[in-house]
């Protein structure tokens, strides 16, 4: 039963160790070092900011 | 808005990058539309099981005399369709289409993963039928029979695989916070799974360990799987719908690290006061209050990104749905953070305080995100727009009214049952009794949200047959003066 118990969380320790491990090869690759330029990764030329990309037309919905 | 000027400037860069996602949207469309399309149909056979097993906690004649409709079958069959069939496979549909956007890459594998959409769907209806023809494992949020998992996983296994291919080999420099939320749960959920249907079947588990393996992987879907997924929706959806970065894209980053760091210690809060040793509960207990930092970062970070553009919320049925979510995930967030406290969970343990917080989650939160990722996702993959304003808002306001209903009657019946319960003087029929107007109120707020998922599935099945205004580009934006082809024509 102890077993049990110490390899359920092992698992939950392995999760968390993925976790750190991540943090640690992001922080590596220098992830983090941009972040004002991560934060607009997502939006382009086509669709800058201040462009509203969803609404219905013409309607209030 | 840093991107370094070109020489040659043919074809203009804002029409290369719209084409760039014409490309990226179109390469989603089968794999993304079939999982959609599935996601809409196991919503509407889990709205009419929840319907039923509903009526029967305050009319318990209602079918009583069919075995497969008995309560203890219709429930879990339910939450099986809810949330393997529904939730499960709209948000794979919203994962490897945000993915392909994030990366900009096209998504791979355009004949496998549809299979892979097929093939879930088989696994959720023999899983499904299975509990109703009384073959549940009665191991709760794992009910389906185990000889399905390795369908469950030969499909993971290929969303993975895509994943890793799109992230390999991104055009995007930078790695943004929704994909750190979707490696989290796309990495994750395998590991929960496996794990958990080696721990619950295999004769090493026994008794009380069974149920803290359990509710390890029970709450651990929620927070690994269908959380990461949700937030991953809100911290892209938010932003591009109102064209505004997030706030604080240090916090988002806080937010990740810190819940997935925290979240996979809390499940044994479900077992306060069960047959465990005390640590084992007070770990859960940690986890779970510890998760007030990565709620809080999320919320203030949610909030301030949409100050001033709230009123983009009467146009955007995208947005409108997505901020009834967010908001939700701090509340649900909270809620349970709190009922994780001893002093707290000995009064809502046992009763119905405990749906009515499971619903906040899964509904509230995850299932609204959901909607408003399809209102976002579909008519990008279609070229077609909602063929009517009208039902989606329908749509919203059953949906969230009927929510609101179900959880103030059941969080406030709870509560009071509760109370009574610890209370040796009164006598249990008496707590029943007292319970069963709140039952029906929970009955009316789920014809409310059945209503609502018929209006959402009618809105689908006039997407699927492009019946809306046909779009030229993928962007949702008609100009009042473009002509705008109408009708469903093939």
């Amino acid at each position: 039963m102890a077993a049990f118990y110490l390899a359920l969380w092992g698992l939950a320790g392995l999760l968390g160790a993925s976790a750190i491990a991540a943090l640690v090869w992001a922080i590596r690759r220098g992830e983090f070092d941009q972040l004002r330029e991560a934060s607009q990764s997502i939006f382009d030329d086509e669709e800058p900011v201040g462009k509203v990309t969803d609404r219905f037309p013409d309607k209030r919905f | 808005m840093a991107d370094t000027p070109e020489t040659v400037p043919l074809p203009a860069p804002e029409e290369r990058e719209r084409l760039t996602r014409i490309q990226i949207d179109r390469s989603c469309r089968q794999t993304v539309v079939w999982y959609y399309a599935s996601a809409v149909f196991w919503l509407l056979v889990g709205s009419a099981l929840a319907l039923i097993a509903s009526l029967k906690m305050h009319t318990p004649g209602f079918l009583a005399d069919w075995e497969w409709l008995t309560f203890g079958r219709a429930r879990p069959a339910h939450l099986a369709a809810m949330i393997y069939g529904w939730g499960s496979m709209a948000g794979v549909g919203t994962l490897l289409w945000l993915q392909a956007r994030l990366t900009r890459n096209r998504l791979p594998f355009p004949t496998l993963l549809p299979a892979t959409a097929v093939i879930w769907n088989l696994t959720v209806a023999f899983g499904v039928v299975a509990i109703l023809a009384g073959y549940s494992t009665s191991i709760e949020w794992i009910e389906i029979p185990p000889s399905t998992a390795i369908l469950f996983g030969f499909c993971i296994a290929a969303i993975i695989a895509a994943s890793i291919r799109m992230f390999r080999s991104r055009e995007s420099k930078h790695t943004y916070v929704s994909q750190w939320y979707l490696f989290g749960a796309i990495f994750w959920f395998p590991l929960l799974y496996v794990s958990a249907q080696l721990f619950l079947h295999t004769p090493a588990a026994k008794g009380a360990v069974k149920a803290a393996a359990n509710w390890w992987f029970a709450h651990n879907v929620l927070g690994l799987w269908f959380t990461p997924i949700g937030l991953a929706t809100v911290y892209y959806l938010i932003p591009k719908v109102i064209g505004r970065p997030v706030h604080s894209y240090h916090l988002s980053l806080l937010g990740f690290w810190s819940l997935a760091i925290f979240y996979n210690w809390a499940g044994t809060h479900h077992l306060i006061g069960g047959p465990l040793p005390a640590w084992l509960i007070t770990v859960g207990i940690v986890g779970s209050v510890m998760m007030f930092v990565p709620v809080v970062t999320v919320a203030v970070n949610h909030h301030l990104t949409m100050v001033g553009h709230f009123h983009h919320l009467k146009y955007s049925p995208t947005l409108r749905f997505i901020v009834y979510g967010a908001m939700c995930y701090t509340a649900v967030s909270f809620q349970g953070s709190l009922q994780s406290l001893r002093s707290v969970n000995e009064i809502s343990h046992f009763t119905h305080y405990t749906i009515a917080h499971a619903h906040l989650g899964v509904y509230a939160f995850f299932t609204m995100v959901m909607f408003g990722a399809i209102y976002y996702v579909a008519p990008r993959l279609l070229n077609a727009e909602w063929h009517s304003a009208a039902w989606i808002r329908v749509h919203f306001w059953t949906t969230a009214v009927g929510m609101a209903i179900y959880w103030l009657g059941l969080t406030w019946a709870g509560w009071e049952q509760g109370k009574m319960m610890n209370d040796p003087r009164i006598p249990f029929l008496d707590i029943v009794r007292f319970t069963v107007p709140w039952l029906w109120s929970r009955s009316a707020a789920g014809v409310l949200m059945t209503i609502g998922h018929l209006s959402f599935a009618w809105l689908f099945w006039n997407m699927l047959r492009q019946r809306g205004a046909y779009l030229p580009g993928p962007t949702l934006l008609i100009r009042k003066d473009e002509p705008v082809a109408v009708g469903g024509g093939e």
